[in-house]
């Protein structure tokens, strides 16, 4: 059974379909993971799970790798006990989950973006920078900044479920890229398919972290050094400017305006 | 038993156990206070002691209660200790709490407290500091039980 314990979760899925929907059941969303490395002992450990969903869901594992044999998986040795299921996040943390409030009413934007979309104008063209603006500067300059500069840097960056940020990361920088190139090439197509994918992408992406990773990084980081990342943070905002992350807020805020301010008209007509 | 009604911070209570605690006894802790001294007001917040640390706001009763509370809270910290319903001159308090933020730079605040009503005032007072400091820091509040118990453990 040690074996299966110490595979990586893909593995184990590829071998035992049946492994998925076991996992999907205590909603534990390995199966669209990009990369699906982790192994299946650090998944328990990752997703909190309580004592007796842990045994459940073991024991359920067990029954489709050894249908025929009574094999009980053992019991895995945690660093850290779950305390209760609720998410209680420690300041720094707390910020990260604020930034991506702004981040994910932008990205629910973007199907009105896409209705509206006219690249022919200026004012039309304005609104995709502007977008990628706020991308670039807020998401990826500051948000992930500091998750890649000084959060991940907390943690062993080899990893799997960093190393999975990290590649998410890399995916969206290459889906604002290809934004730009079809706005520049005028490629209408090109452009809804990227500004699609990075929705997509990013509110995964921002479910996987608020509900997985960052409770998982909280319950390993000591009292000290939730003192250093909140300080860590609060440079970065100085370092980035307080007018950046302002302008950045506005943006956002004029383009809910607008949009739905559109999306009433057209509701009225 | 409970002879005295009204405020819930002076009301009698008998905690005494019907049995022997049958806790190991052996072994002998030693103490992990690494400072004098320790009541609000006669500390500085330029002591070394406090310096980029993190620290600890105790309320007077919290080490009575609290049975490991030297390995479990007190160990890696610096200390001040004060009354919320007793002592005088908290603003005073507010003044030297806000100094430990801006001044020694203190790296967090744990505030712990009795499950009073009137022990909560401690945290109202570091509260206030952290409001009118220049710095921010993370503030958690621990309230405990008489029996010696962690009610609640929260980010302020």
């Amino acid at each position: 059974m040690e074996e299966y314990l110490n595979k990586g979760i893909k593995d184990v899925i590829s071998r035992f379909p049946k492994v998925a929907d076991i996992l999907n059941e205590y909603n534990i969303g390995c199966v669209p993971c990009s990369v699906g490395s982790c192994l299946l002992k650090d998944i328990v450990q990752i997703h909190n799970l309580s004592s007796e969903d842990e045994e459940a869901l073991m024991t359920k594992i067990a029954k489709v790798i050894y249908p025929d044999r009574g094999i009980k998986m053992p019991k895995i040795q945690r660093k850290t006990q779950p305390k209760s299921r609720e998410i209680k996040y420690s300041p720094p943390i707390k910020k990260l989950v604020d930034e991506h409030a702004l981040i994910k009413k932008w990205l629910v934007l973007i199907p009105a973006v896409i209705n509206d979309l006219n690249i022919e104008t200026e004012d039309g063209r304005k609104l995709i920078y502007d977008g990628v603006y706020f991308i670039r500067s807020y998401a990826d300059k500051f948000h992930h900044a500091k998750e890649e500069d000084i959060l991940f840097k907390y943690f062993d960056e080899n990893l799997d479920i960093i190393k999975s940020m990290h590649e998410d990361h890399e995916t969206g920088r290459g889906h604002v890229k290809a934004i730009i190139e079809a706005l520049e090439r005028k490629d209408k197509k090109a452009l809804i398919e990227h500004l699609n994918g990075y929705k997509e992408l990013l509110m995964g992406h921002i479910k996987k972290e608020d509900d997985i990773l960052y409770p998982w990084m909280d319950r390993g980081l000591s009292l000290q050094q939730v003192g250093e990342l909140f300080s860590k943070f609060n440079e970065a905002e100085e370092k980035i400017g307080k007018e950046v992350v302002e302008r950045c807020e506005r943006f956002v805020k004029g383009a809910e305006e607008k949009l739905l301010k559109k999306q009433k008209e057209e509701e009225k007509t | 038993m409970n002879t005295f009604e009204g405020c819930p911070g002076s009301k009698m209570q008998d905690l005494r156990k019907k049995e022997e605690t049958k806790g190991d006894e052996s072994g002998k802790r030693e103490s992990q206070l690494g400072q004098w001294p320790i009541q609000l007001h006669l500390v500085s917040p330029m002591a070394p002691y406090y310096q980029k640390r993190d620290v600890l706001l105790s309320a007077d009763c919290v080490a009575y209660t609290v049975g490991d509370f030297h390995k479990d809270y007190l160990k890696g910290k610096s200390i001040a200790i004060a009354c919320p319903k007793l002592d005088e001159g908290q603003d005073v308090y507010v003044e030297k709490i806000k100094s430990l933020i801006d001044d020694a730079k203190i790296n967090t605040l744990t505030v712990m407290t009795m499950q009073v009503p009137c022990c909560a005032g401690l945290v109202a007072i570091a509260r206030q500091a952290l409001e009118s400091a220049k710095r921010k820091i993370p503030i958690k509040s621990i309230v405990v039980s008489l029996q010696g118990d962690i009610l609640s453990e929260d980010w302020v």
